[in-house]
């Protein structure tokens, strides 16, 4: 599977943080012909490394996350309706009124109060998390309690539409790191690299942190997606990166101080590969990075991320030119680093 | 069940916003036709009719076609679409919603939220629709081709089928309603009856009811059985002012409704055991039975509610037993109808 059938296959699989197995079970599918070797570490993430043509000078990990944000369910009420509690960071505004799977393919959604039945000052404000509910249908606890229980996960229930040269899907943060990854493993590399799939990077980058101290590298490139602000109602000085404008590289957020080295290096590879990128241009949000770049005695680390509008809400949209010049960029990328120094 | 919960499926996935419901219109005719000759009035409605055709007493059976939506107002410098309400939209529900564009062709679209790191803890208010937008991902130059004002939009919302026989979809207001109508009409078409049926699937319910006025006036009946949706328990609600999920239709009992007919009503329910509620509103009930029971010289009307959660949100739950039931209930109510 390849292009935008590989990333609807890996949108469309249901995974939070902690519930990775059904992502984990399409990448190894997908990448077994043809990596070198593959370890699942204790806690989950895939580790995949794939000889190249020559020994890097430079020890190289890539890096995306398998986990996406969504809810767990906590309590069962008497009337069998659901409570939750978040997982990852949802913004509260995007949860009232939406359809929602649970546990083993469970349908659900998350209701409100009728408008009819709303006083004037209810209207215009979000229904907090802890007056929200899923309702399955159930009459009851007794029938809901053969359905779920407490700890299942909760994803939302969205569409994947891939018309006019965008993408709007649940979870392209991250598996459009993921897709780009197995791509690249697909290919002939001219170094040897390692390449991490991560488990819950929503939930306090676990996984990733794990896997860093297992590979032991001496450099590595985080694929992530973050947030486009470049919507209705935000000032250019607000919109952190465009849609279109092409793989977004950081310098620093909320976790890391990216190396400069290979921040301008991002830069060379993108004019190199031919393609558009730009600057994250806020100190905002967070990704893997903050737990690679420290692991051990330190590892050198950039992000090359996707810019996603609406993320972590029920769809979030990016450009399919923007997913395939992160695709040139970290390929140009990575030869450029794991063939370099790792001093200079 | 099975069928009927198909029927449902089938006309919530037509969409029909008020004053544009020719798509769930049809799909509404399609169905009527399989018993009886269906047509649509010049307001969008549909009509059918039945029984013994002159007969003294004429039944109107009226549920609304429509559905809340958006309608585009304007395309602003970027692309961004603005709309306006197009019916009772719950803005709670909108921020980050996919929606489904009825232009030139038919669209995916998200409901602008701003992202978490720029709304400084003012999170929890929310934006009035006419001052949101849409994103359908297009250029300024691609959103002019392809949408215009006075498009349509609703929120997107597959149905899907929940535990038991309790199903989701957006537009369940009032396409249970139109349901149990073509179920009754089912039940009954093949049948001898003492009075002439019309069937009404009123266009324009969710912005005043023109449909049911011009519909009822046009149609000229001596009786009337209005079905729509009306709130099922849940919690935060008052439970004076709902019925129960799977505890049958409600049954109206207000001021502009006929108490002559609910006593038949429950009669009815009780004679064959179909399990019902009494709804009690102290004014008008806010649906066609206020209009159609004013209609030329007056007529008796009567108001049966399927009880439905979360209204007027894209995730609407019913039981479709409370569907069957409501069929029931009407369709014996006109065989006895002497």
């Amino acid at each position: 599977m390849t292009g935008l059938k590989l990333l609807e296959h890996l949108c469309t699989a249901r995974g939070i943080s902690g519930f990775e197995d059904e992502v984990r079970d399409i990448i190894i599918k997908e990448i077994k012909p043809y990596a070198t070797g593959i370890e699942i570490t204790p806690l989950g993430s895939i580790i995949a490394f794939k000889k190249g043509e020559n020994t890097p000078k430079t020890k190289l990990m890539l890096n995306a996350h398998m986990d996406e944000v969504g809810m767990i369910v906590t309590y069962i009420t008497d009337e069998g309706l659901l409570k939750f509690s978040n997982v990852g960071g949802i913004d509260c505004r995007v949860l009232c009124g939406k359809p929602v799977t649970v546990g083993n393919g469970v349908a659900g959604v998350i209701g409100a109060k009728p408008i009819h039945l709303l006083e004037e000052e209810e209207k215009e404000k979000s229904v907090p998390v802890k007056d929200l509910y899923i309702d399955i249908g159930a009459e009851d606890r007794a029938q809901a309690e053969q359905y779920v229980m407490p700890g299942d996960a909760v994803t939302f229930h969205s569409i994947f539409d891939s018309s006019h040269g965008m993408v709007k899907s649940r979870a392209l943060d991250d598996r459009a790191g993921c897709a780009v990854l197995i791509e690249m493993l697909k290919c002939n590399l001219k170094y040897d690299m390692y390449f991490v799939f991560a488990v819950q990077e929503e939930t306090g980058l676990n996984g990733s942190r794990t896997a860093a101290f297992a590979v032991e590298p001496d450099a590595a490139i985080v694929l992530e997606s973050t947030t486009a602000a470049d919507v209705a109602g935000v000032d250019r000085e607000n919109q952190v990166c465009n849609v279109g404008g092409g793989a977004v590289i950081s310098f620093m957020d909320r976790h890391t101080i990216y190396d400069r080295g290979y921040y301008r290096m991002a830069f060379q590879a993108a004019k190199k590969a031919g393609v558009k990128c730009q600057a994250k241009r806020a100190v905002a949000g967070g990704n893997d990075a903050g737990a690679i770049h420290v692991s051990r005695g330190g590892v050198r680390t950039v992000a090359v991320s996707l810019p996603c509008r609406y993320l972590h809400s029920a769809v979030g949209m990016i450009a399919q030119e923007d997913y395939q010049s992160m695709q040139k960029l970290v390929f140009e990328l990575a030869e450029m680093i794991a063939g370099g120094d790792p001093n200079d | 069940m099975d069928e009927l919960k198909e029927l449902i499926f089938r006309l919530c996935e037509a969409p029909g916003t008020p004053g544009d419901e020719i798509t769930a219109a049809k799909a509404a005719a399609t169905e009527l036709s399989k018993y009886t000759r269906a047509h649509m009035d010049r307001m969008g409605s549909v009509v059918a009719k039945f029984g013994k055709q002159g007969a003294k007493k004429h039944f109107l059976l009226d549920a609304h076609i429509d559905q809340i939506g958006l309608i585009v107002t304007n395309i602003d410098e970027h692309g961004f679409i603005r709309a306006d309400r197009c019916g009772g939209v719950d803005r709670r529900v909108l921020p980050g919603s996919p929606v489904t564009i009825y232009g030139r062709e038919v669209l995916s679209g998200i409901v602008c939220c701003t992202p978490p790191h720029l709304s400084d803890g003012k999170e929890d208010k929310i934006l009035p629709v006419d001052k949101m937008a849409i994103d359908a991902g297009l250029s300024k130059e691609e959103a002019d081709r392809l949408i215009r004002p006075g498009d349509r939009i609703l929120l997107r919302s597959e149905p899907r089928s929940l535990l038991g026989t309790r199903i989701t979809a957006a537009g369940l207001d009032d396409r249970v309603g139109v349901a149990a109508l073509i179920r009754c009409v089912q039940l009954l078409h093949d049948k001898d009856l003492n009075c002439e049926v019309t069937v009404l699937c009123s266009s324009r319910e969710e912005v005043g009811g023109q449909g049911a006025v011009t519909g009822a006036y046009a149609i000229n009946p001596t009786h009337a059985l209005i079905v729509d949706v009306s709130f099922a328990e849940q919690p935060g609600v008052p439970p004076e002012k709902c019925g129960k999920l799977g505890g049958g239709p409600m049954i109206g009992i207000a001021p502009p409704l006929n108490r002559e007919m609910t006593e038949h009503l429950t009669e009815t329910a009780k004679k064959c055991h179909i399990p019902y509620t009494l709804e009690v509103m102290g004014g008008s009930t806010g649906t066609n039975s206020d209009e159609i029971a004013m209609t030329r010289k007056g007529v008796q009307s009567q108001l049966i509610s399927i009880p439905l959660r979360y209204m007027h949100t894209p995730v609407e739950v019913i039981d479709l037993e409370d569907v069957e039931r409501t069929a029931r209930l009407m369709a014996e109510y006109i065989k006895g109808v002497e």
